[in-house]
């Protein structure tokens, strides 16, 4: 099997065993890597109705045939299991060398069971090339209360072994915040709460020395392709993310009108100057840095007034910024800090906050007024995230995220919470973006802007984007298989423009990498039927049309301010295009699907 | 070789083949006046000319060479058969490929030239092989015209090796025209103001704007008001958020875009497309924020913001 090992590492925490299981070529060609690998395990592997942190939901990890080729931007995994945030799949990667080590180590796969008493962390590592790699279970009692940072570095330092790799959960996973990460060299599996999944197994830490090669069918057609493609990397395509990064959409979501402020009560952020790329590239840029084996590089470091550096990305500035309507740099670069230190999903994090800030100004959440908590002051917002991290007093509560904590308030402070099936929405207006609108309504794991880049269509003049029709039905189910494409084959998003033709140079890439025969059609057919058998998976846990749906928030006001001023989303508008989804997707007008669509995907 | 009445039916030979080595991007590429210098170059020489001929070298990138209504310039273009061997190659090519007798060489980079000082030079060639202007202490070899039938020596000097062109001139008849009977048609030789750098460049532009001045208030009235809004890398690059645009009625994107083009420079190749009159890949515009702009001949209308983004939202 070339691009593959053809194996999948089951661990059981509870009994501290493992066991090496093949994986079939029909399932890997079906679902390739990655997101689908993880999606197709997932539902095999999981029980029915399992509960999140029931020892029997497995946390799975998944490589794919790219990861490891030399390939530009590939070095990703994936993070597979049942959300213990929504109740549906959660799907997260990351990215980097841990990546590469995964691929390394000699597997596809990883679904860890069980729960371990005490912490453990896993040591996987094969001895000699073409050996099984040995698993170990490594007491983590002195890991426990670390930070992800600390824990990789002890982890190196005890295993006396500079090139291991590893990803780790902090405070908030241990503390099992519905919204943890696990984290890997500064970068997070972020959504979902799969930290709080592995918290909830008591594994601390996977920790990685892979020597295990593995071999493509055409090592100098994959190369060619890797060459043209690091080049097309280069070019003014992917300037943003070379020269300023994901922190640049601010300033431009601002001036359409696209940009959640103060928990979605606008849409514009009258300091938005000061938190823009471009201020944050002017005044505290520190370095550019990239993932392994990535041209693009997009990641940016900023200095804080401590000298300290720190990542910050889009959707962390705007979660940690105009979201809780923080303005100054210099907190969003402290709060992004304290994410990273304690493993929190930043998007669900600053979510959850404004949620809190919105009650408290309201008056429907005491403890928070008594903090200080509301829109705009840092100080009790930075002692919050910390808070949360900790379970600590009003944390305990803002740990289940906005939706479970609205619904132990009660009250109105549902009308609050920013959600999709209990994911808090991106970073993306959805009433000035229609066409995202319906992507986060629909999306099989909430409100994300990554399974779905719906925006692109409201982004390119294509159509409309302050309204909606149900012809974004077929934009959005289009938006989410080239997504699941790029999610298992892996490719990273900010590549995806340098393809001239995305599907038929990706089967020619695929082809070489694992000798099949691949055509453009048989990986739309692939895109296709990773999403049914997601939207299988979540109808299988529970999934009802409602769950398909916004806040009301959005459906109840128009945007105040900006150049969308006036414009809302209509029941009838949202309504149309939810229609126009399932349509596009041969479902029936409630969204399940038929048998003959599952027959058609084998699927049924 | 023989006498005739030629300069009617005469072609324009444009050179723009040369390295640009000291400008650091390619001349003809150059914004100038809301369209790529070379078809700046080619639609002053056009009232003048029947046959226009442009020699680039062999892998030379060209902006399309049409005007802003998008219709194609009669233009035949030709290609260096080896890359960089100087002018007289591409004068050879050039007179080559002409139909009639007669051919006036230019180069691209002059954009003051005077119709009325070419229109003597090509009276000039009656008893003559060649006619060259004499200007500055030097003759100038790229401001002449020339009989097709020189081209055999000008192949024999690529051959030998001999590469400047006034080698050609002592072969042949050749008429010099001096700085007094220059002057009666362009007093202060602007017909050879070439540009080599940067800073030629800034000032071919400042002058170009000075010497429409005065037309400037009658226009005024007629002109669109706008202005740009630079985010993200264009900003970056540009180092300046806006910029204020006066655009002739009935405007449209493309000429927005090389209006900027025009006024910063910088922004060609990253972010503007090389010819000034379109975004280069991975950028986008939108009007007012509202509409997302997909075809450059949407007008312009006063007061519109112009929004420069990158085109991909994802983050």
């Amino acid at each position: 099997m070339y691009g593959f090992h053809g194996r999948l590492l089951q661990i059981d925490l509870t009994s501290r065993s493992h066991r090496w299981v093949a994986l079939e070529e029909t399932r890997l060609r079906a679902f390739l890597g990655g997101i689908g690998l993880g999606t197709s395990l997932l539902y095999d592997l999981a029980p029915g109705g399992v509960e999140p942190f029931s020892p029997a939901n497995p946390l799975i990890f998944t490589t794919a045939p790219l990861v490891g080729t030399g390939l530009t931007t590939t070095s990703k995994f994936a993070v597979v299991t049942k959300s213990p945030l929504t109740g549906f799949i959660a799907d997260s990667l990351s990215s980097s060398f841990f990546a590469l080590e995964l691929k390394r180590a000699g597997l596809d796969a990883i679904a860890i069971t069980g729960r371990a008493e005490p912490p453990v962390y896993l040591m996987i590592g094969g001895k000699e090339s073409g050996e099984l790699p040995v698993v170990e279970f490594r007491e983590a009692r002195h890991l426990w209360g670390r930070s992800p940072g600390e824990t990789e570095a002890l982890i190196r330092s005890e295993l006396n072994h500079g090139g291991v790799r590893v990803a780790a959960i902090g405070q908030a996973g241990e503390n099992l915040v519905r919204f943890a990460t696990i984290s890997n060299e500064g970068r997070h599996a972020g959504r979902g709460g799969v930290g709080a999944v592995m918290g909830s197994k008591n594994l601390k830490a996977i920790a990685l020395s892979g020597n295990s090669e593995v071999e493509v069918a055409d090592p100098k057609g994959v190369d060619a392709i890797a060459e043209m493609m690091r080049e097309r990397s280069l070019g003014t395509v992917t300037a943003k993310y070379r020269e300023i990064g994901t922190v640049a959409n601010l300033a431009v979501f601002n001036r359409l009108g696209t940009l959640p402020t103060r928990n979605f009560q606008q849409s514009t952020f009258d300091h938005a100057e000061a938190l823009s790329g471009e201020s944050l590239t002017e005044n505290s840029f520190s370095r550019r840095y990239g993932c392994a084996s990535c041209t693009i590089r997009c990641e940016r470091l900023f200095k804080s007034l401590t000298g300290a550096e720190q990542r910050l990305e889009y959707e962390t500035l705007f979660a940690l910024g105009p979201l809780c309507g923080i303005e100054d740099p210099e907190a969003v670069l402290q709060a992004a800090r304290l994410c990273d230190q304690y493993g929190l999903d930043t998007i669900s994090a600053g979510g959850t906050l404004a949620w809190a800030m919105e009650c408290a100004e309201k008056g429907l959440l005491p403890e928070a007024q008594r903090l200080g908590l509301r829109f705009g002051k840092a100080e009790p917002f930075l002692e919050a995230l910390s808070a949360i991290a900790r379970r600590s007093g009003l944390g305990s509560l803002l740990a289940e995220g906005s939706r479970r904590a609205a619904t132990k308030l009660g009250g109105e402070s549902a009308y609050w919470a920013m959600h999709v099936k209990g994911m808090e929405l991106p970073g993306y207006e959805p009433r000035s973006l229609k066409t995202m609108a319906l992507g986060f309504a629909v999306s099989p794991r909430g409100a994300c802007h990554n399974r779905s880049g719906a925006y692109e269509a409201d982004f390119s003049g294509e159509v409309d984007r302050l309204s909606g029709d149900a012809r974004r039905g077929g934009l959005v189910a289009a938006s989410e298989d080239f997504a699941s494409v790029l999610d298992s084959l892996i490719v990273c998003k900010f590549l995806r423009k340098c393809f001239t033709d995305f599907y038929a140079e990706s089967a020619e890439l695929l082809s070489k990498v694992t000798g099949w025969s691949c055509s453009d059609a048989e990986l739309r057919r692939v895109g296709e039927r990773i999403n049914t058998l997601k939207k299988l998976f979540n109808v299988r846990e529970g999934w009802q049309p409602e769950d398909d749906w916004l806040p009301p928030r959005l459906l109840g006001e128009a945007l105040p301010t900006g150049v969308a001023q006036g414009v809302g989303l209509t029941v009838s508008e949202l309504r149309e295009m939810i229609g126009g989804y399932y349509q596009a997707r041969g479902w029936d007008k409630n969204g399940f699907i038929p048998e003959k669509k599952l027959r058609e995907l084998g699927l049924g | 070789m023989k006498d005739d009445q030629p300069s009617a039916g005469a072609a324009a030979v444009v050179l723009t083949g040369g390295k640009s080595s000291r400008m650091g991007r390619p001349k003809a590429l150059l914004p100038f006046d809301g369209e790529p210098l070379i078809v700046h170059a080619v639609r002053r020489l056009e009232p003048l000319f029947s046959e226009i001929i442009v020699v680039a070298a062999a892998e030379q990138e060209l902006p399309p060479l049409r005007r802003g209504s998008g219709q194609a310039l009669p233009v035949t273009l030709v290609r260096d058969q080896v890359a960089y061997q100087g002018p007289v190659a591409g004068i050879y090519y050039g007179l080559q490929e002409a139909r009639g007798a007669i051919g006036f060489v230019t180069s691209c980079d002059v954009p003051f030239l005077s119709l009325g000082l070419i229109s003597h030079l090509l009276s000039q060639i009656t008893n003559y092989d060649v006619v060259v202007p004499y200007w500055e202490e030097r003759l100038q070899p790229l401001f002449a015209v020339y009989r097709r039938e020189v081209a055999p020596l000008l192949k024999d000097q690529l051959e030998s090796g001999e590469l400047r062109p006034i080698s050609l001139y002592k072969k042949v008849r050749t008429r010099e025209v001096g700085p007094e009977e220059i002057r009666r048609f362009d007093p202060e030789g602007l017909s050879f103001l070439n540009m080599n750098t940067p800073e030629d460049y800034q000032a071919a532009l400042k002058r170009w704007r000075e010497q429409r001045g005065p037309a400037e208030p009658a226009k005024e009235s007629a002109s669109v008001p706008c202005t740009v809004e630079l985010l993200g890398v264009a900003r970056l690059r540009a180092k300046t958020r806006e910029v204020s645009l006066a655009l002739p009625q009935g405007a449209t994107v493309a000429h927005v875009f090389s209006a900027l083009a025009e006024k910063l420079p910088t922004l060609v190749g990253p972010v503007i497309a090389p010819g000034g009159n379109s975004l280069a890949s991975g950028h986008a515009c939108n009007i007012n924020g509202r509409d997302f702009v997909r075809d450059l001949t949407v007008e312009v209308r006063p007061g519109d913001r112009i929004f420069i983004i990158s085109a991909d939202a994802g983050g």
